[in-house]
């Protein structure tokens, strides 16, 4: 018992550790796969507002978005993640490690509209939901513009 | 100079139409570019519009009216020597014009061709991506934005020679391009590119641009048959 416990402690602290040292790659790997999930969901909610329009679909994209958004990824660019390989290249720009408050204006502006897209989602109106996702997706635009590799 | 009073048929109807729906459908393209949103929908309608727009100059420069084809105006080494030397003698596009033409519309058919395979990384992607990789996508994308911005410097060197040509050369270019007529001048008036012409022209355009439009690829599962997630 008092071995399993220690077993447990230690992994909860080398977890910690882990966190707390997350190395470049993986870090590229997490926020790869936080973008590429939101995504899958972006093309859920257009292809409610595009065809049959369902609500559930539209509330769990939505919010599934919004809690990526919510998640503190900004911890998931350290130092030296500038550079390098997680699921594909990186393509973040320099500019993006520089230029914080650019950063910080982009990030705030995106979490404003998913949050916002939760909300409205969960009142299933069609009309407003797709004006919401025009201008999350707009949103979404304004980061890749500014910091994110052309190729 | 010709005779005063002299008038010649320059540029034909559909090379006018061309011109200025081409005008129209740019500035739409580039600000719904720009603004992106909901507006990237619009972004692929004008997209294609010009696709259309553009397969049908390419297909009029070959079976269109006298100054609108390709052959009587193409910049040939020569004939640019020749106009740099003065000596050139022409009405229509001039050799140093034409390689600005010629260079528009090359540059446009990337453009608008590039377009068909990009994504945004959000939630629109061209009508023919499907056909291509990701990573081919992405260059594609890629070479979208940069031509973009090369296309407005070269728009706005064609709007500025045309200034040039009305003030300092006192000879108006817009002017022939609204009404087909060109006041003075030593050439004759445009022959051929009737309506036989236009329909073949039209005709090759509109094929073209359904192949651009990809409606005919295997539909993707379609949007009303929204699938429905489990609950985990």
């Amino acid at each position: 018992m008092k071995a399993k416990i220690l077993l447990a402690l230690l992994s909860v602290t080398l977890a910690g550790t882990a966190a707390a040292q997350l190395k470049p790659e993986d870090a590229i790997k997490f926020r790869q796969s936080g973008y590429t999930f939101m995504a899958w969901n972006m093309g859920r909610i257009k292809m409610n507002v595009e065809g049959q329009f369902n609500k559930d679909e539209v509330v769990k994209a939505a919010n599934a978005i919004q809690a990526i958004a919510n998640s503190g990824m900004g911890a998931l660019y350290p130092a030296g993640s500038d550079h390098g390989t997680g699921w594909e290249k990186t393509r973040v720009k320099p500019e993006f490690f520089t230029n914080k408050e650019g950063v910080t204006k982009v990030a705030m502006a995106f979490n404003k509209e998913a949050n916002e897209m939760a909300r409205v989602a969960a009142t299933g109106d069609a009309a407003a939901v797709k004006e919401q996702f025009g201008k999350l997706g707009a949103s979404c635009k304004g980061c890749h513009d500014d910091f994110k590799i052309k190729q | 100079m010709a005779m005063k009073g002299k008038r010649i048929r320059l540029w034909d109807l559909p090379t006018r139409l061309f011109h200025w729906l081409l005008v129209l459908a740019a500035i739409g393209a580039a600000v719904t570019g720009q603004l992106g949103g909901n507006l990237i929908v619009w972004h692929g309608r004008v997209g294609l519009l010009i696709v259309g727009l553009l397969t049908f100059r390419l297909a009029w420069g070959v079976v269109g009216s006298t100054y609108a084809r390709f052959a009587y105006f193409f910049p040939s080494p020569a004939r640019v020597a020749a106009f740099l030397r003065g000596e050139w003698r022409g009405e229509g596009h001039n050799p140093l014009g034409a390689l600005s033409v010629f260079g528009l519309l090359g540059l446009l058919t990337l453009q608008a061709a590039s377009g068909l395979f990009s994504n945004d990384d959000i939630a629109f992607a061209g009508p023919l991506f499907s056909l291509v990789d990701k990573a081919v996508s992405n260059r594609l994308t890629g070479l979208h934005h940069l031509l973009s911005n090369v296309l407005i410097a070269l728009v706005g060197l064609h709007v500025v020679a045309i200034v040039y040509y009305g003030r300092v050369k006192k000879q108006s270019l817009l002017k022939p391009m609204f009404t087909g007529w060109k006041e003075g001048g030593d050439g004759e008036s445009a022959r051929g590119g009737g309506l036989v012409a236009f329909a073949i022209a039209l005709s090759i355009s509109f094929a073209l641009t359904y192949g651009a439009s990809g409606l005919w690829l295997p539909a993707p599962p379609p949007p009303s048959a929204v699938m429905e997630t489990p609950d985990w």
